[in-house]
């Protein structure tokens, strides 16, 4: 039961992420490269949780745990490997748009690229170590 | 470290699937044990004996280098 409800709480999320994001696409007219980029992110983080729910249906139907111990350790480094990438982003993404293309970051779009850097990092790295095994 | 896993879930005639349901992980973690990929905690470890009818140290061998 505990395993459903975090299915449909997952599945729920994302629909939300992609309703708002749509919102979003239909009123902003002209969508910058930067924005095409973050929305690409979102896209990416929402498909990946699209898989993590894919596979936990796939296991609650055979019968077998939808998470155990090499997974909650997966989700461990994966969460600590995007911990330390939400840091590094948010010092280094506001200097290195400053350095390249002599543009101050706006507070809020710092805010945006460390959320998605750090979802980014845990989505890349959690799926790196779900397939190799370590 | 080196597993005799296979050979004993061959001799018992059970899947991966079917030890996973046993001990109660998921399939992918008994492939990454047999593969050496993953290294299971003591009571994983336990568990995985435990189902198989055999000790630890009969089912699991460290090489020397990993001591």
């Amino acid at each position: 039961m505990k395993d459903k409800i975090g299915i449909l709480i997952c599945i729920g999320i994302a629909a939300a992420v992609l309703v708002t994001l749509s919102f979003y696409v239909l009123n902003a007219g002209k969508i910058d490269l930067d924005e095409i980029m973050l929305i690409g992110i979102v896209l990416i983080l929402v498909a990946f949780a699209m898989y993590i729910v894919w596979d936990r249906i796939k296991n609650v139907r055979k019968g077998l745990p939808v998470q155990d111990e090499r997974l909650k350790l997966t989700s461990y480094k994966a969460g600590y490997y995007g911990f330390i990438a939400a840091i590094w982003s948010a010092v280094f993404a506001p200097l290195a748009i400053d350095i390249l293309f002599d543009i101050e970051l706006p507070g809020h779009l710092v805010t945006a690229v460390v959320v998605l850097v750090s979802g980014f990092v845990f989505a890349a790295s959690y799926l790196y170590m779900y397939w190799k095994g370590k | 470290m080196k597993t005799r896993m296979k050979e004993l879930r061959a001799r018992y005639d059970l899947t991966q699937e079917d030890l996973a349901k046993k001990i109660g992980v998921r399939r992918e973690t008994i492939l990454f044990i047999e593969k050496g990929k993953y290294n299971p905690s003591l009571k994983l470890a336990h568990d995985i004996a435990k189902a198989l009818q055999t000790t630890i140290d009969e089912l699991f061998m460290f090489e020397d280098d990993e001591k």
